[in-house]
């Protein structure tokens, strides 16, 4: 016979002031889990929406970002003559060479962080849909003018809307913010190839070219052919598989380090369910004893308490999921190690990281929960019946 | 009294135990941050405080000519100038653990600029006679398991050149271990191999002495201020700070992680005595009756949460001595710059004050309330 749900549930009620508390100090476990997790998931989800699996980058051969890729203007016109890669109505390509250039400037708090200045042409902004300018203007080429991410301009006190900054031998206007849908690209700042490149000295070269084939397939075709071209000496993968590589090791150290803490502070707060749950085995010794007598078997006692402490896990998951939530509101940055540049983005909690929430919580009150279950199993039935 | 404290401690064994053992994790973990988060702030050496370190003004990104060179030898209090540039190379593949730092330089005024790098004369000698050799800390040899002769391939990903490098000598570097996961090899060998484009990263200077630093910076900023390629020169330590600040926020994540704990670790032990006082409702009715007064009351059971708070911190503390080590070495492999993560006093001495904090803490809410009750209240009440 088993005892029913209700039992372990009502039981957790009578001495809610412990239980709140063991669910609190569980809770708090889970929100830490969470809390890094959602910084992995905030990254990786930047730089998932930045690349299009129909899209091709072009580097340097060898090169493991833009920042680091150069080439010169002849070997991008080159490739972006390639066939295989998609033309407008007119018959233009859709293809850009871009310029990438760090500059560091102070954040609003003072520090100093790189910020990348990507050179593009009128193609970029086709082969960035998502891409829109929320307020002011776009740029117009030859006039050194800038437009910004709207996270970043937040971010960086000389990028506001309005707002003059010297670049290398320029002075530069911000006449536009804009909005790329959470994507890699709100990290940036935007503005004519040309403008930036002779600003910064840096004529002639380009730092990388975005290709559109027409499909996902001639996007692996368009890879592979330039790959094979040994005279040209690039190195060619799809947008998406771009991004995906430039976040890997970041997320994956914030995936470790949300793993470490969690386990660390499970074990403590497993110690804390414990002592919660041995009060509450010695509270009942007598109940216990009685269900005994009745005919429960050891068996359904210790499940009922195994229950019971699931139960506080699940309750502790539940509000540490509720408390993580609002971090989803919270936009931050940090650097891409990979070039050491600016990256914003907000975090997110994936249904996933809750979902892993929610069972570290359970887990550390059915781990806590075990030796006082165990012990309340085996109380011997008169002894415990004697007990006050 | 003391006995009194001493007999509750013991009176549920469990408990106690399990309290202990969850705030021992709790200040273990405040104690790992903590050597974590010094990491980024490296200890002041006094000779890193004589180097100044010039840079393109636009970022690091841009390289300064060669011609630089003789123009910073130039300045007054200079003694030594060396060029460093990060050659950012993968070697093997691009997994952390084979991660380090790699700097094309100039063999001899490197020595001249770092005088804390050791290294033996002879090997020394052999590595400035070698175009194609280059020198690694010894922790970093012992890593990879490199001998004296053995070669090296870097593929270059900054510099479209890829290397192949002789290993002439091993250095150590006593004022600051994590200089050691580094190589150092010649830079006209890479000059050579890219076709002589005359530029240079960094350029690092040693100066006659700590006042020198302010008047150098300025006159190192003002010499190339109406050139190509400006100049921002900055001291050792805020160099190596532009790198942490880059990263963002860690302070303060690290401290919303460290809070997390201390509030959780907080109702742990507060529910713990909240157990412990609400058993003992009849005997300190009967104490009080007795005639001992509240603050002895309140006295003895914020001294017994206390004494749960300082036991759980040292083990928490002791346990973090003891496997800091191994955490470092566990981490290395994600987070190279955590290789020479050790636990200080002061980060020490902080988990088990705040242990000792929330024990005392946790026993005075609860101890309070109880030495208010009234005596005819208390014994009326069964636990």
């Amino acid at each position: 016979m088993k005892l029913p749900l209700k039992y372990s549930a009502r039981s957790l009620l009578v001495r809610r002031g412990t239980v709140m508390m063991t669910v609190a100090s569980i809770a708090f476990v889970v929100l830490v889990y969470l809390g890094v997790l959602s910084l992995a998931g905030g990254l990786r989800s930047a730089f998932r929406t930045s690349g299009d699996p129909a899209h091709v980058v072009v580097l340097r051969e060898g090169a493991l970002s833009e920042t680091s890729s150069f080439f010169s203007l002849e070997r991008g016109r080159e490739v972006m003559a390639l066939p295989g890669i998609a033309k407008n109505a007119d018959g233009s390509v859709v293809a850009a060479g871009e310029v990438m250039i760090l500059n560091n400037l102070p954040r609003r708090d003072g520090s100093m962080s790189n910020v990348t200045f990507r050179g593009v042409s009128s193609e970029s902004f086709q082969l960035r849909p998502a891409l829109r300018i929320v307020d002011g203007r776009r740029f117009e080429p030859g006039t050194a003018e800038l437009i910004v991410g709207r996270r970043l301009s937040e971010r960086f006190p000389t990028l506001g809307l309005g707002s003059e900054l010297t670049l290398g031998q320029l002075r530069f206007r911000v006449v536009g913010i804009f909005d790329a849908a959470g994507s890699s690209f709100d990290s940036e700042v935007w503005g004519a190839a040309e403008d930036l490149s002779s600003a910064f000295r840096r004529t002639g070269y380009y730092s990388s070219a975005l290709l559109r084939a027409g499909s996902e397939a001639e996007a692996a075709a368009l890879v592979q052919r330039i790959e094979d071209d040994q005279r040209l000496r690039l190195r060619a993968l799809t947008e998406a598989e771009y991004y995906a590589q430039q976040t890997a090791a970041t997320t994956r150290q914030f995936v470790l380090l949300a793993n470490m803490l969690a386990v660390i502070m499970a074990i403590g707060a497993c110690f804390a369910a414990a002592n919660t749950m041995y009060a509450a085995v010695s509270a009942r010794t007598r109940e216990i004893a009685a269900l005994r007598v009745f005919g429960f078997k050891r068996r359904s006692i210790m499940g009922a308490f195994l229950l019971e402490a699931a139960l506080l896990g699940l309750v502790a998951g539940l509000i540490g999921v509720l408390l993580a939530l609002p971090l989803n509101t919270i936009s931050t940055g940090t650097t891409n190690f990979l070039t050491f540049s600016e990256i914003t983005f907000s975090l997110r909690t994936t249904p996933m990281a809750l979902l892993g929430g929610v069972l570290v919580a359970v887990l550390t009150g059915l781990i806590g929960g075990l030796p006082p279950a165990w012990s309340a199993a085996r109380k011997h039935i008169p002894d415990a019946m004697r007990a006050v | 009294m003391r006995k009194l404290v001493w007999r509750n401690l013991l009176r549920n064994k469990r408990r106690t135990l399990l309290t202990v053992a969850s705030l021992a994790m709790g200040v273990f973990l405040l104690c790992v941050l903590g050597a974590l988060l010094q990491t980024f702030n490296p200890t002041e050496t006094e000779t890193s405080e004589k180097r100044v370190v010039v840079r393109h003004a636009v970022s690091l990104q841009f390289e300064l000519p060669e011609a630089y060179w003789r123009r910073l030898e130039t300045l007054d209090h200079v003694e030594a100038v060396s060029p460093l540039s990060w050659f950012g190379g993968i070697y093997k593949d691009t997994r952390p653990e084979n991660f380090f730092s790699q700097f094309a330089t100039d063999p001899k005024t490197l020595l001249e600029v770092f005088q804390g790098i050791e290294i033996d004369e002879a090997s020394g000698e052999a590595w400035v006679m070698e175009r194609r050799s280059f020198i690694a800390g010894r922790a970093l040899a012992e890593k990879h398991g490199w001998r004296i002769g053995d070669e090296i391939f870097l593929k270059g990903e900054i510099y479209p050149v890829d290397l192949n490098l002789v290993l002439r000598g091993t250095f150590t570097y006593p004022d600051d271990q994590a200089q050691e996961n580094q190589i150092f090899f010649h830079r006209d060998y890479v000059e050579e191999a890219l076709a002589n484009p005359g530029m240079v990263g960094t350029y690092w200077l040693r100066l006659d002495r700590l006042e020198s630093v302010p008047v150098v910076i300025e006159a190192a900023e003002a010499m190339f201020e109406n050139s190509d390629a400006r100049v921002k020169a900055e001291t050792e330590q805020a160099f190596a700070a532009s790198f942490t600040e880059m990263l963002g926020n860690v302070e303060f994540l690290f401290g919303a992680i460290g809070f997390a704990v201390i509030v959780s670790v907080f109702f742990i032990t507060a529910n713990t005595m909240a157990m412990a006082v609400r058993e003992r409702n009849t005997e300190v009715s009967v104490l009080k009756t007795l005639g001992f007064g509240h603050r002895r009351i309140l006295g003895a059971v914020t001294a017994e949460s206390a004494a749960i708070g300082f036991i759980g911190g040292s083990v928490g503390v002791l346990l973090a001595a003891a496997l800091v080590r191994a955490a470092a070495q566990a981490l290395s492999t994600m987070f190279p710059l955590f290789s020479q993560m050790t636990l200080r006093p002061g980060v020490a001495l902080l988990g088990l004050a705040a242990a000792l904090g929330l024990g005392a803490l946790s026993g005075f809410i609860p101890g309070q309330a109880m030495a208010r009750r009234s005596v005819v209240e208390g014994l009326r009440k069964v636990a």
